[in-house]
């Protein structure tokens, strides 16, 4: 009988101290951050730009309770630090700011013009932010992209953290966002996300159409060292991905070869770059190797692709192009930015470690006057379904 | 005999890398790397061969006397008050390093999980935990621990597999970049962490076939010691030049896990390995403390003293440290030459040397 009492208290006691968290909260607790906005105001503060998720739009039951409302609120607050400013938010939203689940951090232009790396601290120090959040760089406000909607996904957001991760353009995560920020001879760099037009929504009648602005990554912000010096544009962002060899996907569009004025297209199935510095205590060149593969999917002039010549003409051509792209990227970082982007900085490291030590502090001025030497091997391996062209009058 | 009990090679294997490896599992890239650079890794591989010396040394001291514990044989070799004072010595480093472990073990919670629960809270838990586990001996924690470090392991390796597409093994380069010295440097801290197998001094005469004793020490020392070096590889790989920053790199090597929009934030368990593990590592150096301060007071059984060791220990690491930095600092600049010189390598070494001068004790075969 005791010890049946005993363990009835025990299990009273179990019961309190187990039935709940310490500090819980709830989801309907929460308010959720979807993307963070950095911006410099012109007094030198901070503005945080939250979008919040809208829990109970998103999670409600689709389209057949009529209107769902706005899935998102974006608040903005200005602080000295972006503790301070979220600080101030916290005053104005209803529930515990929480960052788990946010996809984007993106810096203003002015915020990235005055030095990015005081604002990022606070997003590695916190345990709630992911490292692989997207970093990402607004032409314009970071304010005005979260602001946006988004017609295909929930948020625009998720929406931009779906552009990133497709990596059709340059796209980088905060955690080796920071490496780059941390490593000498490095400089960083980050996708531009603009507002551009991207498409039309219809209405029932085609009066009522709108033409739907939204947020679209448009290439690549550059820094010098930690201050935003300008922008590369989406086919010098094409070269900067040739150069930094993370061509995972996209199509290279070539002329035909025999007929002036037609174009070809290949899909890129796999590439990669190899740079192999060279030191001989005077001046410093780089002989970079790009290895292009893929399918021909598009012909709009008549060539039989079956002989051997006119494949070879096309891979030529393809070699051609990519040099082309890259070149841009090359001459745009060395000429008009004057800093190393390409990571040409640590292959130098990796080869001449004893050198590097004498280099390393002036590395950007000796990369913009380095010669940059092109080996392109190309090969074009498969043609789609068919072989010469069918739709041709032999 | 105190300890009744008596466990079999495989579970002191297990129990000897789980003494080690949690903690290290955390935070011994960041140590590493913040000295040694990207070398870290042959921090680890000379600390592991220093490992392997301490392992032989504390078990050729051992064996000499395998009836006897660390606590015990001080006497035998060095007479009875010379002897009495080394055995207290190493029951204070035992209470010390659990002092350690257990704030380590609370500050990483608060730090990482928890920020609004108090670190004591924590820190009951798991001692009252371990008091329960050291109470009913040495038997029963080494079979949990043949059920929980295996798991511990696996989840290690899984992490690490995982987190292989931001992995980048050019960040491992330039190989031995800034010479011999910094990597020297690097490779205290780990040399401390796995020379807790001197340990093994402590557990000869509780083991079933004694005579394994040194297969037993250089196998666990050689299993933390690749488990190390694989945290060390990856976490390096991952983060680069910002490892030496973070406070718990393996912790955030699960965050930056992503598979397929889907398998992301695997926190909680690096939390399971840390709270699992530490479990583990706590009890047996409280179990060694306690066990020593019987055999040093000459009483019939160690279990009275269990709630006034665990007491001491709780209190003392409450009042060690005032923050999480201060214990960093604390373990980073002082703790390695202080265990080192002392307890791990000094004091078995001076043993050893005047036993075998003396002729005292012998090896069984």
């Amino acid at each position: 009988m005791r010890k049946l009492l005993a363990c009835l208290a025990l299990l009273i006691v179990v019961a309190g101290i187990f039935s709940g968290c310490w500090s819980r909260k709830e989801m309907s607790e929460l308010a959720i951050v979807l993307g963070a906005g950095v911006d410099r105001t012109p007094d030198g503060q901070v503005r945080l730009t939250l979008q919040l998720a809208r829990t109970g739009a998103l999670a409600g039951g689709g389209e057949g309770g009529g209107g769902r409302g706005a899935t998102t609120w974006v608040v903005s607050g200005t602080g000295s630090t972006i503790l301070d400013a979220q600080r101030k938010l916290a005053e104005r939203i209803s529930r515990h700011i929480n960052w788990t689940h946010n996809v984007v951090y993106i810096f203003g232009e002015e915020a990235a013009r005055h030095g990015i790396r005081q604002y990022t601290n606070y997003y590695s120090r916190s345990p709630q932010p992911r490292e692989i959040t997207w970093v990402l760089v607004a032409k314009g406000e970071a304010k005005d992209i979260l602001e946006t909607i988004s017609q295909l996904e929930n948020t625009s957001a998720q929406d931009i953290g779906y552009l990133a991760r497709a990596k059709t353009g340059f796209s980088i995560n905060f955690k080796d966002f920071k490496v780059m920020l941390a490593t000498k001879g490095s400089n960083p760099i980050a996708s531009r996300v603009e507002i551009v037009e991207r498409g039309v929504t219809l209405g029932p009648e085609k009066e009522k159409s709108v033409v739907h602005k939204g947020a679209a990554l448009t290439g690549t912000a550059v820094f010098r060292e930690e201050k935003l010096v300008g922008w590369l544009d989406e086919s010098e962002t094409r070269g900067l991905l040739w150069l930094r060899g993370e061509i995972l996907k996209g199509v290279i569009t070539l002329s035909s070869p025999t007929e002036p004025g037609k174009e070809i297209s290949v899909e890129i199935m796999r590439g990669h770059t190899e740079v192999e510095p060279y030191y001989d205590g005077e001046s410093v060149w780089f002989v970079v190797k790009i290895v292009v593969e893929g399918d021909l999917l598009e012909q709009q002039s008549s060539e039989d692709i079956t002989e051997r010549d006119v494949r070879k003409a096309i891979e030529e051509e393809m070699a051609r192009e990519v040099e082309e792209k890259a070149r841009l990227a090359l001459d745009k970082a060395q000429g008009e930015y004057g800093v190393d982007i390409f990571g040409f900085g640590m292959a130098f490291h990796r080869k001449y470690p004893r050198e590097w030590a004498e280099l390393e502090d002036r590395w950007d001025e000796v990369f913009a006057g380095a010669y940059v030497d092109f080996v392109l091997e190309s090969h074009l391996r498969r043609s789609g379904l068919l072989g010469k062209r069918g739709s041709v009058r032999e | 005999m105190l300890e009744g009990g008596k466990i079999d090679s495989k579970q002191a294997i297990l129990l000897m890398v789980a003494m080690v490896l949690p903690t290290a599992f955390l935070s011994v890239a960041a140590v590493t790397a913040s000295l040694a650079k990207q070398d870290g890794w042959i921090s680890i591989l000379l600390a592991t061969l220093g490992a392997l010396l301490i392992a032989w040394l504390a078990v050729s001291l051992g064996l000499r006397f395998p009836e006897k514990t660390l606590f015990q044989f001080p006497e035998v070799i060095l007479g009875k008050w010379p002897g009495k004072v080394v055995a207290f010595l190493y029951i204070w480093w035992y209470i010390h390093l659990n002092v350690e472990v257990l704030r380590q073990y609370g500050s990483f919670l608060v730090a990482a999980f928890m920020p609004e629960t108090p670190i004591s809270v924590f820190m009951l838990l798991i001692m009252a935990i371990a008091a329960y586990a050291v109470r009913n001996g040495l038997e029963v924690y080494s079979r949990v621990n043949e059920l929980i470090l295996p798991l511990i392991l696996v989840s290690v390796v899984i992490l690490n597999i995982l987190a292989a597409p931001e992995m980048s093994m050019k960040r491992l380069l330039p190989v031995f970049e800034h010479g011999a010295v910094p990597i020297i440097k690097g490779a205290v801290m780990p040399t401390a962490w796995m020379g807790e197998i001197v340990t093994m001094a402590v557990l000869i005469p509780y083991l079933n076939k004694a005579k394994e004793a040194y297969r037993i020490a250089i196998t666990a020392t050689l299993i933390a010691g690749f488990f190390m070096l694989i945290t060390q590889l990856a976490d390096v790989a991952i983060f680069g030049p910002v490892t030496a920053a973070w406070l718990f790199p393996g912790l955030d090597a699960a965050r930056v896990i992503h598979l397929a929009n889907f398998l992301e934030r695997l926190e909680p368990v690096v939390m399971v390995i840390w709270v699992a593990g530490v479990m583990i590592k706590i009890s047996v150096f409280y179990w060694a403390a306690a066990l020593g301060s019987a055999q040093w007071l000459e009483l019939k059984d160690y279990k009275p003293l269990v709630l006034p060791v665990g007491v001491i220990i709780y209190a003392l690491s409450i009042m060690a440290h005032d923050s999480l930095l201060d214990l960093f600092a604390f373990l980073g600049m002082f703790w390695g030459p202080y265990a080192l010189t002392l307890f791990i390598v000094g004091m078995p070494l001076l043993l050893l040397v005047v036993a075998v001068i003396r002729g005292q004790g012998g090896s069984r075969h």
